[in-house]
């Protein structure tokens, strides 16, 4: 079986674009989800290898957490999407095994290394 | 107001002390005392007085030093000090209290309306400070907040134009789109690299090309993808403005490259550099290992044509106010020389 992605962004034209991006990586979207609560129920159904997370969610919601979560809870970890990557926030996942971190706006060729890079990461 | 604010009161002397507080009490001020410099300090800390009247005899440390301690402590520094000396030595201790940070001084003995005058002027300019310290950090809140908004919307029309670019079937249509792409991705990845040293005058030319070029080997122009794109990009920073001009060219040079730059017999390989010359300039060198300029007669379009392209590649080199030449003896070169301006720094802690 292939390695299968979890994307977890809010906005829906840039999540499907990410998933165009994983699926040209050569891996599979197991589910894309929008918000804190769709993230949590996804991976505990689908189990996928990793996750590539924005950092701001809908309703609110903090990637930061939803990624602590899906790490303590599953042992899944993140490869980090945001339109501010700081030092701030990479202390903040620092602890969670991050895979990487890409600023928004990304280059296409940018996400697909950091996923083949991930993907080798946590190959099982 | 004045409820909320708390004097720190700080003097060995018993009966001297009393009287400052009893004066300030009846003022209306809320009070608090210490009879040691590092009582004080430690005061300071815990009860975040606004202002602290201060004495220079103290028994275990000198007030002016005290003094020196909490303007250096960022946690204790937006105090106001009062500093008050006896008057034999006035002259000198006033002199070194300012110099250690402290915010005015009065010398003993103080007549009760000038202590109440004079607190009460501090205690409005800590206000004022205050206020300023926090209108500060809302406009930084709210910048970020924008820049974040402006990066995600880029975000968002690259992602749009990317999908609406798998719609088409026509290979005339396409590579028309994939231009587009590439263009529009040159201007908006500067986003992604400005802010991020909190210098957004200027740009690492190093990071930023070779991004682009990566992107531009993945994406590809025409039929070919994952081009053999080679980089040697000096670490050079250039202002904002002339690192997207040039950003824009490279984009240009590099597509022609991938479309007619594609010799018959060997494995196609574009060469990218920018560097900064001894006489001071930078040079941005495009080379491709193709048939040069004899063999193909549309390479002559980067010139001569009327394409967008070529119209964007000589509007650019004169925005920078560079030269442009072409060299065809092993394959095609374009050479561009431009000077390099310094580039503008940004102070935000000054």
């Amino acid at each position: 079986m292939g390695t299968e992605v979890l994307i977890v962004e809010d906005q829906v034209l840039i999540a499907i674009h990410l998933q165009d991006l994983v699926e040209e990586a050569g891996y599979r979207v197991a589910a894309i989800a929008h918000d804190a609560a769709g993230a949590l129920a996804e991976v505990a159904q689908q189990r996928p290898a990793f996750a590539i997370m924005d950092i701001r969610l809908a309703n609110g919601g903090s990637g930061v957490e939803v990624a602590r979560q899906l790490y303590l809870e599953y042992g899944v970890r993140c490869l980090f999407i945001s339109a501010n990557i700081n030092d701030e926030v990479r202390a903040r996942v620092a602890e969670l095994q991050p895979l990487g971190f890409i600023g928004k706006p990304f280059l296409a060729a940018e996400v697909i290394g950091a996923v083949q890079a991930a993907a080798l990461a946590t190959a099982r | 107001m004045s409820n909320t604010e708390i004097i720190l009161n700080v003097d060995d002397n018993e009966p001297g002390r009393y009287a400052t507080t009893r004066i300030l009490s009846r003022a209306g001020f809320q009070v608090i005392e210490a009879g040691t410099g590092s009582e004080a300090l430690r005061l300071a800390r815990s009860a975040s007085p606004q202002l602290v009247i201060l004495d220079v005899n103290l028994p275990d440390m000198n007030g002016i030093e005290v003094c020196r301690q909490l303007k250096t402590d960022p946690h204790t520094a937006s105090i106001m000090v009062l500093q008050v000396s006896a008057t034999n030595v006035a002259l000198l201790d006033r002199v070194s209290s300012l110099q250690a940070g402290a915010d005015s001084f009065l010398i003993e003995p103080v007549e009760p309306e000038e202590l109440e005058a004079v607190a009460r002027a501090l205690l409005r300019l800590h206000r004022t400070e205050a206020q300023l310290r926090r209108s500060l950090a809302e406009r930084e809140l709210l910048l970020r907040e924008v820049n974040h908004r402006v990066k995600n919307s880029l975000q968002l029309v690259l992602s749009m134009l990317s999908l609406q670019g798998n719609e088409f079937r026509e290979a005339g249509a396409r590579e028309i789109f994939a231009k587009a792409i590439a263009r529009v991705t040159a201007i908006a990845s500067i986003h992604e690299r400005l802010y991020q040293d909190n210098d957004p005058l200027s740009i690492d030319m190093h990071t930023y090309l070779n991004g682009l070029c990566a992107e531009l080997a993945r994406a590809g122009i025409g039929e070919e993808r994952h081009a053999d794109l080679r980089t040697e990009i000096e670490p050079l920073r250039l202002p904002t403005e002339n690192g997207v001009s040039l950003a824009l060219i490279v984009n240009e040079l590099v597509m022609n490259a991938l479309k007619h730059g594609r010799p018959v017999d060997r494995p196609a390989i574009v060469h990218v550099k920018l560097r900064r010359l001894d006489s001071g300039q930078g040079q941005l060198i495009i080379a491709d290992n193709g048939p040069g300029l004899t063999a193909s007669a549309s390479r002559e379009a980067i010139v001569a044509s009327s394409g967008l392209g070529s119209r964007l590649i000589n509007m650019l080199v004169r925005q920078l106010n560079g030269q442009l030449r072409i060299e065809d003896a092993d394959g095609y070169a374009v050479h561009i020389t431009f000077p390099l301006q310094p580039a503008p720094t940004w102070g935000p802690k000054s």
